[in-house]
This record gives structure tokens, sequence and C-alpha cells, in this order.
């Protein structure tokens, strides 16, 4: 008791003098006692006020180390945001997600159009039965071409929530989010999910079918 | 100038003629305040609020569109202050000592974390018995030392620091009773 007591003290201190308090093992038995001495902070004068010197080197660095790559990648556009692989699709289209959830918080469907784009074989109309879905990946744009019925339709690959990427489920016949366990239909609308916001359902993406192949448009 | 990204590098976006370069001075201005006091909330101290504040704008500034609401801005950056002060509690203790309530991401405007944290702290500490109010009140609002809060209260350091540890513990409790 007297080590907890001690090291508990140590942390306060290092806090009251707003410098990093140590590490240490065992943190968990006295993590609401390390909360209250936080909580107890936000009493102390100026707490939560930014030191001016602080805010102006940070926005020195910011300048520095994304030279180029702010204004670069801020021009990315609805139609960018879906090209790029994998991961960064994920990363980056949350932002995109999150701006659309709370732009239109319409359950409607919408539909991406990309401009100056062209149409990609992803995969062949025999391979996609009527009631199944595929993965497809052209490097560009990561989604799932679904046959509903014989109608043959392209839908986004990215959860409309914070940006992950579905997986398909072929046994359920429906596309789950492994981040907050949602699932979607293979029509693009919401089954269920397990958080207070709007889930928007996944836009559909341009697609048709040429000479047996199903065609996405992508940039 | 529609350049497409490069295959081999994934995440590389090139400029699309037409759209506005984001205003990240601007975007930085508006929030850098904010997001630092959410996080100082949440860690209560100084070197570590500047720490997480620097890697939430490093990380969300680049992904931002220059379309966005300044709601959706607000929004994404307190999404990425929850994932980098959770990291930073695993990181340091292994253990979530404080979150951000994943309910104040979609709430626009400044979250209901970052409210004058005064009006509850004296609740609690109206609540607590005479001596641990004291100690809390010595250590905390008046920023006494061990030593000198010992001297104050007339007790022994060692004392001194048992009853701040009681006195925590007994916060923690009241702090839940209390509410928001």
């Amino acid at each position: 008791m007297n080590r907890r007591i001690r090291r508990v003290s140590r942390w306060v201190d290092d806090l009251l003098h707003d410098r990093s308090p140590r590490r240490f093992g065992g943190a968990e038995e006295d993590a609401e006692v390390l909360a209250a001495a936080i909580e107890l902070q936000g009493a102390s004068p100026g707490a939560g006020l930014p030191d001016p010197q602080f805010v102006e080197s940070l926005r020195q660095r910011i300048a520095r180390e994304t030279q180029g790559e702010v204004p670069m990648s801020a021009r990315v556009s609805r139609r960018t945001l879906l090209a790029g692989g994998g991961l960064a699709v994920a990363t980056a289209a949350a932002g995109v997600v999150i701006g659309d959830r709370l732009a239109s918080p319409s359950t409607a469907q919408k539909e991406l159009l990309p401009v100056g784009a062209t149409w990609t074989a992803v995969a062949r109309l025999s391979d996609v039965p009527v009631g199944t879905a595929r993965t497809f990946d052209t490097g560009s744009v990561r989604g799932f071409v679904v046959n509903r019925g014989g109608a043959i339709a392209a839908l986004s690959g990215v959860c409309t929530h914070l940006g992950c990427l579905l997986q398909l489920n072929a046994t359920a016949r429906r596309l789950d989010c492994p981040c907050h366990s949602a699932a979607f239909g293979f029509d693009g609308s919401v089954l269920f999910k397990h958080m207070p916001d709007a889930l928007p359902p996944l836009p559909q993406l341009e697609s048709r079918v040429r000479e047996g192949q199903i065609e996405v448009l992508t940039v | 100038m529609d350049m497409r990204p490069q295959p081999g590098e994934p995440g590389v976006f090139h400029v699309i003629d037409g759209d506005r370069p984001l205003d990240w001075e601007r975007v930085y201005r508006d929030h850098v305040a904010s997001i630092y006091r959410l996080l100082y909330l949440k860690v209560g101290n100084q070197h570590d609020a500047e720490d997480l504040t620097s890697q939430v704008f490093l990380e969300a500034l680049p992904r931002l569109r220059s379309s966005a609401s300044g709601g959706e801005v607000h929004t994404y950056l307190v999404m990425t202050a929850r994932t980098t002060l959770a990291g930073h509690w695993r990181r340091r203790l292994g253990v979530q000592v404080t979150t951000i309530d994943e309910n104040l991401v979609s709430a626009e405007g400044p979250a209901p974390a970052a409210a004058d944290p005064l009006p509850r702290i004296r609740r609690i500490l109206a609540k607590l018995p005479p001596n641990y109010r004291r100690v809390l009140e010595l250590r905390f609002l008046e920023r006494c030392s061990v030593g000198e809060t010992a001297t104050r209260m007339g007790i022994s350091a060692g004392n001194a620091r048992v009853v701040q540890y009681r006195a925590l513990q007994r916060a923690a409790v009241l702090g839940q009773e209390v509410g928001a």
C-alpha cells in the first residue's frame, strides 16, 4: 500500500509541475485515482490555455514537416479519395466519409460519378452468379460487385461510419465492417449497426456489363 | 493537370486542378486552442498536452478536405484526438486512465468535455470530508508541495501523502456520483 501511495504522490508531483508523469507498472489498480488527479488539474490557473510559444512553434513544425503535403492532399476530391491503395484509402476516406455523414445525415443512397474516368473490368459476369458478391480492387478503387437477381451493381468497399474497409461475408450475404460491428446488404443498405450515429448506405459506383465483363468506372 | 495516383505510391495524391488548397493555417488557428484544452483536461499536464496536440494536427491536417465545414473539421480533429489519447495511455501506463467520449465526436462545436471543469470540481470538493478537501485544495488549487501541505495541516509529510491518496480515491468515487 505504501508503494502505491508513494508512486501516486510522485505522479501527482509531476502533474503539478506540468511535467510528463513517469511511467509505472500496475497502474490499473490506481487508474481512477490518477484520473481524479488529472481532473483536479483542470482547476489550476490557466489550465488548458496553450502557451503562445508552443502554438507558434507547432505552426512552424506543421509547415516544415508537411511541406507540400498539406496543400497537395488537401486538394483531394471525392474522386481521388477513391484512388490510391488499401489502407491509405481507408484512412484517407475516413475524412471524406465523416464529412459526408455530417453534411447529409439523410439515408438516401448516393451515386459517385467520377469525371474523366475510365471503365475498368473487375470481374467476369459468370463469376458473380445471382445473389452473390465479389470483392474487387483495381489498385485505385476497392469495392464489391453484386448480382441482385440478375442486376449488376458496384458498391464502395469503405464503411460509411469511420472509413474501415468492409469484408465480404458470403455465407451471410452481407458486407461486414470489422471496426464497429456493422453490416451492409448487397444493395448497400444498413443491415445492422452498433453505434448511435446515423449510418448512411454504401455509395454505388458506376458499373456496366460489356462482353461478359463487369466494368466499373474508375479514375 | 489531372494526375493519377502513381502505381506503387499508395496514398500519394496528386493535384487536381480546380480544387482549392486547404487553408491549413486557418484550420490550425481556429482549432488549436480547443484541441489543446480538450487534451490538457485529459492528461493534466502541459508537456503531454503539447505532445498530443502536435500529434493530432500533424496527423489530421494532411487528411482534411478543403471543402470540409468547420463542424466537420472539428469532429475529425476530436476523433483524431480520441485515438491519439488512447495510444498515449496504452504506451504510458497500459490502462486507459481517461478517454474522450465517442459521443462527443459527432457533436458540433466545442466538445462538452472542454467545458469549464471548475463547477464540477467545486461540487466534488464540497462533498469531501474537511481534511480530504483541505489536502486537495492545498495541492491542486494553492499548488503547495507535499512538505508545505504537511506543515499547513500540522501533519507529517508521509501522512500528507496518505491523506492525499485517500482524498483522491474518495474524489474519484464522488466524481462518478456528481455526474457531469
